[in-house]
């Protein structure tokens, strides 16, 4: 049950990835440069939070590929 | 600045000497723009697990950006980490007594959860490039080295991205592989034995070698979307050499004697990460869910939720939610029955077991008039617990899958006891400033 809606959630992302709902010109970036509209907004406080959980849980992942390895898990 | 339209026409060479003052007093922001920036990014993490353990960990990055795109990235942290992990083994309603590969005896009380002490510091130094190579298409490099008593890291990796269709969709493919190598305090145990045979004393190795595809869409002026996906294999020594399994028996319950836990020597993650990133207002709501699987049977759920609210020109806050569950690997189990043969692999660590962690967090930011830094303080609760071994079959959609090893769930959690284990309870407190010059 949760794989199917994991794969319908995951159908419907492309979809929007694909479509889009209109189009956005260069002029019309103004919110989207905000440092706070970043896919990762801080990424020193991403990378803190990977290690913490990167050595706390079973996964690990999903951001960025590679990264500092560590004795912790 | 006034115009004095009156005012007779100065030399040319006044009027050039006038300009490069007023550039210079101005801090020279033209001159700066044309020949880059540079970023300081620093944070120390205060993080505190009730009787266990605490880790301090500053952090510093240095980013120099040219007006060119070119960029340099070189960043330092340092952890220091005191206090106590679980071996693994199970409580015991009398005293228990063991000692770890290193010669460390370790005396637990009746009923408490077996810990093992331990202190280490880690020292990790990465850099990374960014060269653009078209106006479309940039290249990323970077390399790091970690190092800690017992375990070093050295890995490189590369990302290439693209931007298509006006860049409103940009496609990131990179790579990266590692060598790590674990070489315990005292040496290393065999596997599922009780860790009184002989030590290898060699350093054991690990590869990882990892690729990720991605793309990220502007969808309108105040929505942002993005899609990644990892895949990661890993190969060499992957046990925890300072965990054991707890040996039960059958008839009593009681805890009898402990093996150290035994893992494959492979292992093949995979994550698919979808994010959106939403302007409400002048605020921003992040959310992003993360579906993630391996080949050890292991498979997790994690749901990430944050929204910044601009208090003033000068300050925002941030709640932040985290929610995250994992069922079992397929080789996890809370204890074997003594006596009864013993299977391939085996572990009691609780992070390869039906784990849930809730995170509450707060970050505060703010500028201190008169400066160019930002200051970010972020305080956060976290929770991790065990679901009971009854709620998680209850949860399991059908019967257990045989993991690649050729374990099911069902086969390793035969013979383990069911046990209530306590929640962990976690504080941590991040404060990082940056600042442009």
């Amino acid at each position: 049950m949760i794989r199917k809606s994991v794969i319908l959630a995951g159908a419907l992302l492309i979809g929007a990835l694909a479509a889009g709902c209109g189009t956005v010109k260069p002029w019309q970036r103004d919110l989207l440069a905000r440092p706070q509209m970043q896919i990762v907004p801080s990424p020193a406080l991403k990378a803190v939070d990977e290690h913490v959980y990167f050595s706390k849980e079973g996964s690990m992942g999903g951001h960025d590929v590679g990264g500092g390895g560590c004795g912790c898990n | 600045m006034r115009l004095q339209l009156n005012e007779p026409a100065a030399p040319i060479k006044s009027r050039l000497r006038a300009a490069v003052c007023v550039l210079l007093a101005t801090g020279l922001p033209g001159v700066a723009r044309a020949e880059g920036s540079t970023q300081l990014d620093s944070s120390v993490l205060l993080y505190g697990e009730r009787d266990r353990a605490d880790v301090v960990e500053p952090t510093v990055r240095v980013t120099r950006t040219r007006a060119n795109g070119q960029s340099i990235s070189v960043g330092l942290v340092y952890d220091v980490i005191t206090g106590a992990s679980p071996t693994g083994a199970l409580p015991s309603g009398q005293v228990q007594t063991t000692t770890s590969a290193s010669g460390q005896v370790t005396t637990v009380p009746a009923g408490a959860i077996p810990t093992t002490t331990f202190q280490d510091k880690r020292y990790a130094l990465d850099g990374e490039v960014r060269l653009p190579l078209t106006s479309l298409l940039a290249s990323t490099f970077a390399a790091h080295y970690s190092s800690e008593k017992d375990y070093s890291s050295l890995g490189a990796s590369t990302k290439l991205s693209y931007d298509l269709d006006q860049r409103r969709i940009t496609v990131t493919a990179g790579a990266a592989f590692d060598r790590d190598d674990v070489f315990p305090v005292g040496g290393t145990p065999l596997g599922l034995t009780d860790g009184s045979g002989a030590l290898d004393s060699d350093s054991q190795p690990k590869h990882i070698a990892s690729g990720l595809l991605g793309v990220a869409r502007v969808v309108s002026r105040r929505w942002l979307l993005s899609l990644t996906g990892t895949r990661a294999r890993e190969d060499g020594y992957l046990t925890e050499p300072y965990k054991v399994v707890s040996t039960v028996d059958a008839t009593s319950g009681e805890t009898v004697g402990q093996l150290t836990e035994n893992r494959p020597d492979e292992r093949t993650r995979n994550s698919v990460l979808a994010g959106s990133v939403t302007a409400i207002g002048a605020d921003v709501l992040h959310v992003s869910y993360r579906y993630y699987w391996d080949d050890w049977s292991l498979e997790s759920h994690t749901a990430d939720l944050m929204y910044r609210h601009d208090v003033s020109d000068h300050s925002w806050i941030q709640p932040h939610l985290r929610w995250y569950a994992q069922n079992p690997a397929s080789f996890y189990t809370t204890g074997l029955a003594a006596g009864a043969p013993l299977p391939a692999f085996a572990s009691s660590d609780y992070r390869l077991g039906p784990l849930r962690t809730m995170t509450v967090g707060m970050s505060f930011g703010f500028r201190v008039a008169a400066s160019a830094g930002e200051w970010t303080i972020r305080p956060e609760y976290i929770r991790q617990s065990l679901a009971s071994s009854r709620a998680h079959e209850e949860e399991e959609d059908g019967p257990p899958e045989p993991g690649d090893d050729g374990l099911t769930q069902s086969a390793v959690a035969a013979s383990a006891p069911a046990v209530e284990l306590p929640p962990l309870d976690i504080l941590s407190l991040v404060v990082a400033y940056s600042r442009h010059f």
